[in-house]
């Protein structure tokens, strides 16, 4: 390590289906970050966007990922690659003694997502989900007070994620935007889930799920239910953007109401009304979270945090298939 | 104008006050007389009122030939055995919710009702409050095309009296699902305007573990449309000044939502913060209308079948919590079901 200014390498450019979160968030977050030294971008299989980024960032441009991978400059890899082939990216990265940080979900099964955290601890690198969404700044501060007993024993979580337009991905809602409310909960509670029951629809994409209900039962007699999904495109909501993020956390001595849309500033002119953000960019944060993690060795977001997820995600699957709730076989003690 | 249809009240607790405020503001109807079967309380409440007609035996006052309808107020268990005496007399029935505990005494007053050819009504209030008739209008106005996903959550903190209470013996309430919880499910399922097939309930007894029902209930309907409504009522919150509605209602075409701070002032106090609720119409009085218009023959807020399918939904509730399960609505129909739909 070269003191505390980390080389990274960019691979991959593709994501599930035509997502490309290198471009629209995690290269910006690097560039943007003094402990970060952006080295290359490079393409990994099936995907064609690094010479593009390459311009755009002004960053080399390499031509081939193992070579990129050989290369002792580089200490941390940001992957994209297509969901498909992302657990075999990652594995590559790892095996190299890369650090790495994956885009969500980190693989397409709890398998492959087990089999990579084995591998990271074997070969002590930094294996960091890109679970940003637990960093907005009212969920930090919420999980701060909910640690430190404000309002008692937490009994109950209520969620809703509505994202207003954008495409729906190929694989359904499920595995795409339920990821980030199931890991948000995850990080508020701590609490492993012994039951789920899902239900979901096809409202906005008739192809695809776009909208699931979670309702988890966790350890110590605590629910959670998880709202969410993908609407048509909204006045004033950016593509893709948040229209509802919020959550409500009920406890034994109170109650803590969160929009995680906000904080906002309100703008009004003579011709139009717009709420302007006023937080740091999470994205931003979860960089830092990666930096701070391979410094110190103990990531605030590690690969049992993309277990977790997707061990959930898989048995809501099960629930959708079946239409009963699904009982989860083991649970695993987290964090 | 004829004279103002003569009202008999049975059951003088406090939800009888918001009947009683409703009929002072109308023209159509008044009070003549109030039944309880505590006959002090009966005569203190007449004391108060106008002196008006009183009695313990509900059998004398439906004889009383001032009294053209009732309206019952009484604890959950006794509606269906109430209505029955009611339907007998020959008298209307505006009766508070649920309808009965059970599907087949719901059945079986719609069919009492309907061959004594009077009108049979069950208070489900929040289909007058103002936001209830907001949401509705809009969603029937189109503005967000199908609604697909209802959230509708009324959060408070303990308000029921000691352990004797009969809210809280779910032998006389049917359990909470019955008492308060057919205020969502019908509001929901009237919103959404679809057929409720499967209904999954968690509850928790979060006041004192030894209550025999559920103080949290949450609530998840599945709609034949493939709709889905997530409703949660409480008397578990603490602090117990919480009062919290929250509703979300997705369509196809848009997104309703009302925040906490959307309707309420806050107030900010020495003991702690708390809301203000805007002053709305009065939904009891909205009710009464609505229900005097069914008397004249028009179309009442509430019709029959749906107070039966709102103690169907109560009672899949129930039985959700019992069992763990989903339950389909068509097995808690059944076997009844044509008769009641």
């Amino acid at each position: 390590m070269s003191g505390t200014t980390l080389g990274v390498l960019i691979a991959g450019f593709g994501g599930i289906a035509t997502q490309d979160h290198q471009n629209s968030m995690y290269v910006p977050a690097f560039l943007a970050h003094d402990g970060f030294n952006v080295l290359g971008a490079v393409d990994v299989p099936g995907t064609t966007g690094a010479e593009l980024a390459s311009g755009r960032y002004e960053i080399p441009y390499m031509t081939d990922l193992d070579e990129a991978l050989a290369d002792d400059r580089v200490e941390v890899v940001s992957i994209a690659a297509p969901l498909e082939r992302r657990a075999e990216i990652v594995g590559r990265a790892i095996r190299a003694g890369k650090h790495v940080l994956g885009d969500k979900p980190l693989a397409a099964s709890l398998a492959e997502t087990e089999e990579l955290a084995r591998q990271s601890e074997m070969h002590r690198t930094v294996l960091v989900p890109a679970h940003h969404q637990r960093l907005h700044g009212v969920l930090r501060s919420a999980r701060t007070e909910l640690k430190a007993g404000r309002i008692g024993l937490p009994w109950n979580i209520q969620a809703d994620f509505f994202v207003a337009g954008g495409k729906t991905a190929p694989t359904g809602e499920l595995m795409n935007l339920a990821l980030y409310p199931i890991d948000v909960v995850h990080s508020l509670l701590g609490l492993d889930v012994l039951r789920v029951y899902a239900c979901s629809g096809k409202y906005w994409n008739e192809a695809q799920v776009d909208f699931v209900t979670l309702l988890l039962d966790h350890e110590n007699g605590v629910t959670s239910t998880i709202v969410c999904g993908r609407t048509a495109p909204m006045h004033d909501v950016p593509p893709a953007g948040l229209v509802v993020h919020r959550y409500r956390m009920s406890g034994s001595h109170g109650v803590i109401l969160t929009d995680a849309t906000k904080p906002t500033l309100t703008v009004r002119t003579s011709q139009t009304r717009r709420t302007q953000w006023s937080g740091p960019n999470t994205v931003d944060l979860l960089v830092d979270v990666l930096h701070r993690g391979i410094v110190t060795g103990r990531p605030e977001i590690s690969a049992s945090d993309a277990i977790y997820t997707q061990r959930i995600i898989e048995a809501a699957q099960k629930s959708l298939d079946s239409g009963v709730p699904v009982q989860l076989e083991t649970a695993k003690k987290v964090n | 104008m004829g004279h103002p249809l003569g009202i008999l009240v049975v059951g003088v607790g406090f939800i009888a006050e918001a009947h009683i405020a409703a009929l002072s503001a109308s023209t159509r109807a008044s009070l003549v007389g109030v039944v309880d079967t505590d006959s002090g309380r009966a005569a203190a409440f007449s004391h108060t009122h106008g002196s008006v007609r009183h009695s313990s035996d509900l059998s004398e006052a439906l004889a009383w030939p001032e009294v053209d309808a009732v309206i019952v107020c009484t604890p959950n268990d006794t509606h269906a055995r109430i209505g029955g005496q009611v339907a007998a007399a020959g008298k209307h029935l505006l009766v508070e919710k649920p309808l009965a505990t059970t599907v087949a005494d719901a059945q079986r007053m719609s069919t009492e009702f309907e061959a004594a050819g009077r009108v049979l009504m069950a208070a489900h209030t929040h289909r007058a409050y103002d936001y209830g008739r907001a949401v509705k209008e809009t969603i029937e106005d189109g503005a967000i095309g199908q609604p697909v996903f209802v959230r509708l959550a009324i959060l408070g903190g303990w308000i029921w009296p000691d352990w004797n209470a009969w809210v809280i013996n779910p032998d006389r309430s049917g359990g909470h699902a019955l008492h308060n919880g057919v205020h969502l499910l019908d509001l929901a399922t009237w919103w959404m305007g679809s057929e409720p097939e499967t209904i999954y309930a968690r509850g928790r007894a979060q006041t004192a573990s030894e209550l025999q029902i559920y103080d949290y209930l949450e609530m998840a309907v599945n709609y034949s449309d493939g709709s889905t409504a997530v409703c949660e009522m409480s008397r578990a919150h603490r602090p117990g000044s919480l009062s919290q509605r929250e509703l979300l209602v997705a369509g196809t075409d848009g997104i309703i939502s009302q925040d906490w701070d959307e309707e309420s002032s806050l107030v900010f106090l020495e003991n702690g913060t708390g809301l203000i609720p805007a002053a709305g119409r009065n939904a009891f009085a909205i009710q009464m209308e609505s229900w005097l218009d069914a008397i004249d023959g028009g179309t009442p807020v509430m019709s029959v079948a749906d107070g039966i399918r709102a103690v169907a939904m109560g009672v899949a509730v129930e039985n959700s919590l019992t069992s763990g399960a989903l339950v389909r609505m068509a097995d808690v129909l059944a076997p009844s079901e044509a008769v009641a739909r």
